[in-house]
């Protein structure tokens, strides 16, 4: 490793739990959040080191930053990597995710990493469809669920997503449908089970498509019910949760292996902060090891160490489960 | 007038037709065969 320590910008749901998830691998901590006592109190508990700015790093001590603030990450992670600095992005903004696509050259520049979706959706997604892709000789269609949201800034960001364009790849060409459109139920894992799914303005689609440049057909969709798709255009009638209940991601893929068509369908069921938190810290640790090829990252590509990476998340208690059998 | 008022009643008729069929509809059909089980990764 070339240097030790990492700096989890954010501690809300998923920072706090990054944070925590890196302590606990004995993995020097830096914290910093706009909300001071949070980050005081934060950096006690963890015995993390408290930085006053988010820029406020030195790459010759800490060469991974996690962030985990409300979305507008791109900004931010542009500093950071001028600084030399690389960079793991938890965003699941769709224009903040083409805006950090966009920082390939800056990265290669400075000879470091931007992992862009490390988060369940965009993140966990790409580890699950490079999984399956081992089962099939040719990924045609990509097919991506979402269940469940994790504290008050995701939830918030969902439920802008269903109101907004849902961004997919289709032969070949970007598409944009509405969102609250195109229902379908979906299975998740147990004990999330069925749930009616309408495409929504997500960033799988963007990820994924850098990942699997050969598939022809990849689309995003999220649960929702009928008062969610009828206020999806309000503002949010009562304000979110702190934390979210089960929350879920779902993959299918569809493609063909010794000219026999195939479906593979993989998942997980569990609290999306902690699906999340799991991921972020999982490549975060692949980070600061270097084991990432410099420049964008996106989880799921070729030269990413997806297998050790998805090792690492079920080591932090995610179980991933397989759909066997048929009529899914 | 009355051109107005059947023209409000046929736009209300229509949203509240366009809402049901919105919110209401037949769900698909669950899976008969096979289930969910733990993925098993190969020691690496």
């Amino acid at each position: 490793m070339r240097d030790t320590s990492v700096a989890v910008v954010g501690l809300g749901v998923v920072g706090a739990r990054v944070a925590r998830q890196l302590t606990s691998s004995s993995i020097p901590v830096l914290v910093h959040d706009r909300r001071a006592d949070l980050q005081k109190v934060t950096a006690r508990a963890l015995k993390a080191r408290e930085i006053d700015s988010a820029i406020d790093v030195r790459p010759d001590e800490t060469s991974v930053v996690v962030l985990a603030t409300p979305s507008g990450q791109s900004s931010l992670t542009r500093r950071l990597v001028e600084r030399g600095v690389s960079v793991v992005c938890t965003s699941d903004d769709v224009e903040d995710v083409r805006d950090l696509l966009e920082l390939d050259g800056v990265a290669r520049a400075n000879n470091v990493s931007i992992v862009v979706g490390a988060a369940a959706s965009p993140g966990l997604s790409g580890l699950l469809v490079a999984e399956l892709a081992s089962r099939v000789d040719v990924i045609d269609e990509i097919h991506v669920g979402v269940h469940g949201t994790g504290g008050p800034a995701c939830a918030r960001q969902h439920h802008r997503a269903l109101a907004g364009e849902a961004p997919g790849w289709h032969d070949g060409q970007w598409i944009t449908r509405p969102g609250g459109s195109g229902r379908e139920l979906l299975w998740f894992p147990e004990p999330i089970g069925g749930r009616d799914c309408y495409r929504a303005e997500l960033a799988d689609p963007l990820t994924l498509q850098r990942a699997f440049p050969s598939a022809s057909r990849i689309s995003a969709r999220m649960s929702a019910t009928r008062r969610d798709r009828l206020t999806a255009r309000l503002p949010m009638m009562s304000p979110p949760h702190a934390e979210g209940g089960i929350g879920g991601v779902r993959v299918e893929i569809r493609g063909s292996r010794d000219g026999e068509r195939r479906t593979e369908v993989a998942g997980t069921a569990e609290r999306t902060g902690i699906i999340s938190g799991a991921m972020a810290s999982a490549v975060a640790v692949a980070a600061l090891s270097s084991n990432l090829p410099v420049g964008v990252v996106v989880l799921g590509a070729s030269a990413v160490p997806n297998g050790a990476i998805l090792d690492d998340v079920i080591k932090r208690g995610i179980t991933i489960f397989e759909y066997v059998g048929s009529g899914i | 007038m009355k051109m107005l008022r059947r023209a409000i009643a046929a736009i209300t008729l229509t949203g509240i037709a366009a809402a049901v069929l919105r919110i209401r509809g037949k769900g698909g059909v669950p899976p008969e065969r096979g289930g969910w089980r733990e993925l098993t990764r190969p020691p690496s």
